[in-house]
């Protein structure tokens, strides 16, 4: 009895837990959003570091980025295209690699590539911040560390795994195209019909809306996770441990939302 | 030392538990106040703290971040943080947490000489240095 | 010169042109801007029809169903969309069938036997046709097939008259029933009001009756003697089929009301005169092959039906 009354307790605990976690991350992300209609927001000095953090998650990556997008879809590509020969589907191929590619592998792949990176980092940097008080000297500056910290941090996320995705996206397209028809011209109409078929409007702005949750997701998380850290220094490890697995859990739901969205 | 942390708002306080943001340069970390709280703009906030920093005798730390800095360097940023926040009073907590390097009172005196603000300095101590203020 | 603000200008700006020159490309792509062609096409049933069922010419997709509505008189107007590119596919005698393969969704099929001919105006109706004989053919052939099964079974060469007489009497009822089918085959248009329906089932008597022949002729000629009743039984499968004949003539009179209905669709009455032409086509085939079998068989002169 003892035993049931302790599992039943652990289990409210936990979703107690779930339940103040998702909270204070849409807390968060309200205020950030609150934040983003004032106009005292938008001034030169947060475009700054706006831009700054584009630079490190977006820019300073970008060679080893597209690189591994380019292995990537060449290898999905090439798999696609000769399993759909055996099978006598090449009418579909063109349009199956673009489905599984730009509308799915691409993004989750950027999305994953940006959280390992940028995430663990924001997550590490705001829990050392966090810990170090330098939280409680920018209050005690009556400096909201929102504007010039966090903003810039999730608006960073959203444009680098949008733009990035983009990016390798139309990347994944090229190779589509070559890999199917060569070097040469006379297969632009049909692919362009294809191209024309698959992204409908719908389509787009699913794509574009998915890869800003991506970037919000591997941003914002870290961030509350960071913020959630006790001031011990020993925990920092942890909070990043625990921001990182919530990270992984939102792609995961994220995409899964999506395809059913999409295909259900 | 509760007391210390307890004061009311109208105090900037220099402490060991009030670092400096560790990624930007002290420039940068006292420009933060004009930039943010009275929406100054960037160049003219950075005006402002370079100004600071000339007026303690301590321009060429401008670029230095936290952990560049010698102690005495460290704190004195803090301290143009401090005052830059244009509050009435200013108490300086523990230096000798901060600034064990320098002979300290001798150091903020000369500091002190320096700055010009309208308000009062106050430090807190602990009882046994209080021979080290003695001239 | 700031370096890193450079490089992110740098790739802001890139990322711009690209996400600029895709999207134009896409916009094209979709005729975003080119002029939309619409076509409307009239159906007896919307079975398998949906908004997104592709329009193909050639087995190539140009253009798609938008919407599916009723008209007035109760008909179904299928309103299609063609990019302005496509449009000098459809000419004012192309055929629109609707295909519905056994595997796969259902697409409309665009024939254009001369491409020389006039291009079709833009709002302009056209019939659709249906062609998923693929579900007719079997039943058909299964009823022949019974019908066969019987006459078969009369002509054996030992087969007692009174065994025989019996089968007489069985291959009557069932020709009667078969008579019978055929004669709800063909007044359904009365039903419908449609005429592509009615058009359908004329070729699908027609492919029946084809098949009937074939064999009949097969054994017929084989076998030289026959019994008087056999003859009188065939007689009457003859006279099912002068019926059938009076059935079409009939069935001809329902496409002429029809066609006026469809009329009403819409004014364009280019197409209704090639639907005309086509049943007539279809009528005459239908007569010719009757003719051919009343020609072939030797008890052509004997109507009555002589039953003990």
């Amino acid at each position: 009895m003892n035993f049931l009354a302790a599992s039943i307790e652990s289990l409210g605990a936990k979703v107690v837990g779930w339940f103040t976690v998702g909270y204070g991350m849409f807390a968060f992300l309200a205020q950030a959003g609150l934040l983003l209609l004032e106009p005292a927001t938008w001034n030169r000095a947060t475009f700054d570091v706006v831009v700054k953090q584009i630079y490190f998650t977006a820019v300073q990556i970008l060679h080893v980025f597209l690189g591994y997008a380019l292995v990537i879809s060449w290898l999905i590509i090439t798999i696609i295209l000769s399993t759909a020969r055996d099978f006598g589907l090449t009418e579909f191929a063109s349009e199956m690699t673009i489905r599984v590619l730009v509308l799915e592998l691409l993004p989750f792949l950027t999305a994953l590539f940006v959280a390992l990176r940028s995430g663990s980092a924001i997550n590490t940097e705001v829990a050392l911040m966090q810990v170090n008080n330098e939280l409680d000297a920018l209050a005690h500056c009556k400096v909201p560390p929102m504007q010039f910290e966090f903003l810039p941090r999730l608006i960073g996320g959203v444009v680098s795994v949008v733009t990035l995705a983009g990016l390798a996206g139309l990347l994944a397209l090229l190779m589509g195209y070559l890999a199917i028809y060569g070097m040469n011209v006379a297969g632009f109409e049909p692919y362009t019909r294809t191209i024309a078929k698959i992204f409908d409007f719908r389509i787009m702005a699913g794509l574009i809306a998915k890869c800003a949750l991506f970037g919000l997701a591997v941003t914002l998380i870290p961030v509350t996770a960071g913020l959630e850290t006790p001031k011990k220094l020993f925990m920092v490890p942890v909070s990043v441990l625990r921001g990182m697995m919530r990270v992984f859990f939102a792609i995961v739901a994220i995409e899964v939302v999506s395809l059913a969205l999409k295909y259900i | 030392m509760a007391a210390v942390s307890a004061l009311p708002d109208d105090v900037a306080r220099v402490a060991l538990d009030l670092p400096l943001r560790a990624n930007l340069s002290a420039l940068d970390n006292i420009a933060l106040i004009p930039l943010y709280q009275r929406h100054y703009g960037a160049a003219e906030s950075a005006r402002l703290a370079q100004a600071m920093l000339d007026q303690l005798g301590y321009a060429d730390i401008a670029l230095l971040r936290d952990p560049d800095m010698t102690p005495a360097q460290r704190f004195v940023a803090k301290l143009a943080r401090a005052l830059i926040l244009k509050r009435p009073r200013l108490v300086i907590d523990r230096p000798g947490a901060m600034l064990y390097d320098v002979p300290y009172p001798a150091f903020i005196r000369q500091l002190a000489a320096q700055a010009d603000m309208a308000g009062t300095w106050e430090i807190f101590d602990f009882s046994w240095n209080q021979a080290l203020y003695k001239e | 010169m700031n370096k890193l603000h450079f490089k992110v200008g740098l790739f802001a700006a890139a990322s711009l042109v690209l996400a600029a020159v895709f999207i134009a490309y896409l916009l094209h792509a979709r005729g975003f801007f080119e002029k939309t062609f619409h076509l409307q096409l009239a159906a007896t049933s919307a079975d398998g029809v949906a908004p997104g069922v592709p329009v193909v010419f050639s087995g190539i997709e140009i253009g798609r169903v938008t919407t599916l509505g009723l008209n007035e008189n109760g008909g179904i107007i299928i309103h299609t969309e063609f990019l302005g590119r496509n449009a000098k596919w459809l000419k004012e005698n192309s055929t629109f069938t609707l295909d519905k393969p056994i595997v796969g969704g259902a697409k409309i099929r665009v024939d254009s036997p001369d491409l020389r001919a006039p291009a079709l105006p833009d709002n302009a109706t056209m019939l659709l046709l249906t062609s998923d004989i693929s579900k007719e053919i079997p039943a058909l052939v299964e009823r022949v097939k019974a019908i066969l099964a019987n006459v078969e079974y009369l002509t054996r060469k030992d087969g007692e008259i009174n065994a025989t007489l019996a089968s007489v009497k069985t291959v009557t009822g069932r020709m009667t029933g078969e008579y019978g089918v055929l004669e709800g085959v063909l007044g359904s248009p009365e039903k419908a009001r449609a005429v592509t329906d009615s058009l359908d089932k004329t070729r699908a008597l027609i492919t029946k009756l084809d098949a009937l022949t074939a064999k009949t002729d097969q054994w017929l000629f084989a076998q030289d003697g026959m019994a008087e009743q056999t003859k009188a039984s065939l007689a009457q499968v003859r006279l099912m089929l002068n019926d059938a004949q009076s059935s079409l003539k009939k069935a001809d009179a329902v496409m002429a009301n029809a066609v006026e209905i469809s009329a009403n669709v819409k004014d364009g009455t280019q197409d209704i005169a090639k639907l005309r032409a086509e049943i007539d086509d279809a009528v005459r085939k239908a007569n010719g092959l009757i003719n051919e079998i009343n020609k072939k068989w030797p008890f052509a002169r004997e109507p009555e039906v002589k039953l003990p």
